[in-house]
């Protein structure tokens, strides 16, 4: 199962409307500009999920995770390496402070931010697709890859990965964007996609 | 026998929580608004019942509140207000007197679609009380801020310690290494400061050394330059940049500034005044050299100052090996 290219430039362009939607809330928030933008999108495997997010070196994480049910289910899950998301929490919090300090007063504060961004991509692809989707409450973690249980099941599963720029107070900050899917729910998806695509008139 | 609970036994729990909790309908009209909430915001809960909430809280429009309430009705997107980004977003106080003095409550937030749920309800926005612990939090890391201050500060002089200056000495001299830029050493001493303890007292020797540590501070440039209390009576100050000349002429400044302090001491039998020593050494550090060199360097300038009277200031060429004095 892969994307076509088509389909992949669907998809970024339909996630960069959900993240710049996410873009204005932060910044209403923060009172100040925040850009975000999904540059690249794609299509792997599970196992091989990890080794995107290692590929950037980090051996720590934060990661905000929602689970949504619907026309299809999938585990969403935006991943900060943890310095990253010290910073993004520093620059809308204020305070100096390193992770051992980071209370849960902060941990809510970075669960939100992930709350916004993954509402607004799921909201956009609902908007977009027609169809309802529920979402649970974010879930904060910090850890390791190893603690990124969700990579390591043993059942074939596909993991959608965006790219994410985060610009805040004009620093840019680097994540990720993952969608658990199993093979039916991302049949599912692309089902969607490709109606989506054919509504206007591109396939 | 299953047994579902009645509606009237549900709005009973519903008011006895100790959260806030309304329930909104699909038209953004309040359904429900608990006990809770109408004893820390002033709205009576039958009055609410049926008037859109933007009605009763005109404040939210606009705010991420009213989005995500949007976001809970038409999306079913669940939402979480953190107190660190929104803090005080509702005017909710836990008692009159902070009602009077305008000083809301912390809150926590959460509004959840109610999708599957019978009659007309459609959001449930639940509020906590966490002022306790985002003051609690508040008070740690002052703490934790003072803890870290007074690890680095000398609390007589307010000047750095000695921990603090070797630190910071180290990545001066490290830059001056890399850059292949001078970098001056001045140690300075309180002249025969114990006999002055002796006549005058210990309390009157630490504001001695307090006003003295006030007038280099006053000397140095605020950035780059490193001054610190290294023991009782010694203080050690770091000139980033700063040639051999340089360093001697701002040395026998200095010693002249604490000098016009005029600071009596009887204790002494020539002046009369308190006067201070200091040896200076400057290096443009080679690779392979260590701070020790230049620290211990611009010591034996110092030993020599005081050697020959004290109130004097002495260059040691660390390249020649030989002694100057910099007036």
């Amino acid at each position: 199962m892969d994307l076509n290219e088509l389909q992949r430039d669907a998809l970024r362009e339909i996630f960069n409307i959900g993240v710049g939607r996410a873009a204005s809330s932060l910044s209403q928030i923060v009172n100040d500009t925040v850009l975000l933008s999904a540059p690249e999108v794609m299509l792997v495997h599970r196992e091989d999920a990890a080794k995107v997010l290692l590929g950037s070196e980090f051996p720590q994480f934060s990661t905000v995770s929602q689970h949504f049910s619907g026309a299809f289910d999938a585990e969403a899950m935006l991943v900060f390496p943890e310095s990253n998301a010290l910073e993004i929490v520093r620059l809308m919090v204020g305070p100096h402070m390193s992770v051992e300090e980071l209370s849960e007063f902060e941990q809510e504060a970075m669960c939100e931010v992930g709350n916004i961004i993954l509402n607004a991509c799921m909201s956009a692809l609902a908007d977009l697709f027609h169809l309802a989707l529920n979402g649970t409450l974010p879930v904060h973690r910090f850890g390791d890859t190893e603690s990124l249980s969700f990579l390591s099941g043993g059942d074939s599963q596909m993991v959608l990965v965006l790219q994410v720029d985060m610009t805040i107070s004009q620093q840019r900050v680097q994540g990720h964007i993952l969608f658990l899917l199993s093979v039916a729910s991302m049949q599912s998806l692309l089902d969607c996609l490709d109606t989506y695509l054919r509504e206007q008139g591109l396939l | 026998m299953t047994m579902e609970l009645e509606c009237g036994t549900l709005c009973t729990v519903i008011d006895n929580l100790e959260i806030g909790v309304i329930i909104l309908d699909a038209d953004r009209r309040v359904v429900r608004w608990n006990h809770w909430l109408a004893a820390r915001n002033g709205h009576n809960a039958e009055q609410s019942v049926g008037r859109l909430l933007l009605e009763i809280m005109p404040e939210i429009a606009g705010t991420r509140l009213a989005q995500a309430i949007e976001h809970a009705i038409r999306d079913h997107m669940p939402s979480l207000l953190s107190p660190a980004l929104h803090g005080t977003l509702l005017p909710l106080y836990q008692n009159a007197e902070d009602r009077q003095r305008n000083r809301r409550m912390q809150q926590l937030i959460h509004v959840i679609p109610l999708t599957d749920a019978p009659l007309q309800a459609a959001c449930l926005i639940q509020i906590n009380d966490v002022t306790a612990t985002v003051s609690r939090e508040r008070v740690l890391r002052q703490q934790a801020e003072n803890l870290r201050r007074n690890s680095f500060v000398d609390p007589l002089t307010g000047i750095y310690n000695r921990r603090k200056f070797d630190e910071l000495f180290a990545l001066e001299f490290a830059k001056a290494q890399r850059q292949q830029k001078p970098i001056a050493m001045i140690t300075i001493d309180v002249d025969q400061i114990g006999a002055y303890a002796n006549c005058y007292g210990n309390e009157q020797r630490d504001l001695v050394l307090h006003d003295i540590a006030a007038e280099l501070k006053l000397s140095i440039r605020p950035v780059g330059d490193i001054l610190a209390r290294f023991d009782t009576e010694k203080f050690a100050l770091a000139l980033p940049g700063v040639e051999e000349k340089a360093a001697c002429l701002f040395a026998e400044n200095l010693r002249m500034r604490i000098s016009t302090l005029q600071i009596a001491n009887e204790s002494v039998s020539t002046g009369k005044q308190v006067t201070i020593s200091l040896g200076v050494a400057v290096m443009v550090p080679e690779a392979g050299v260590d701070t020790h060199t230049l620290l211990s360097s611009s010591d034996v300038a110092l030993y020599q100052a005081i050697h020959e009277g004290g109130n004097s200031a002495v260059c040691f060429s660390v390249e020649e090996g030989t002694f100057f004095a910099c007036g």
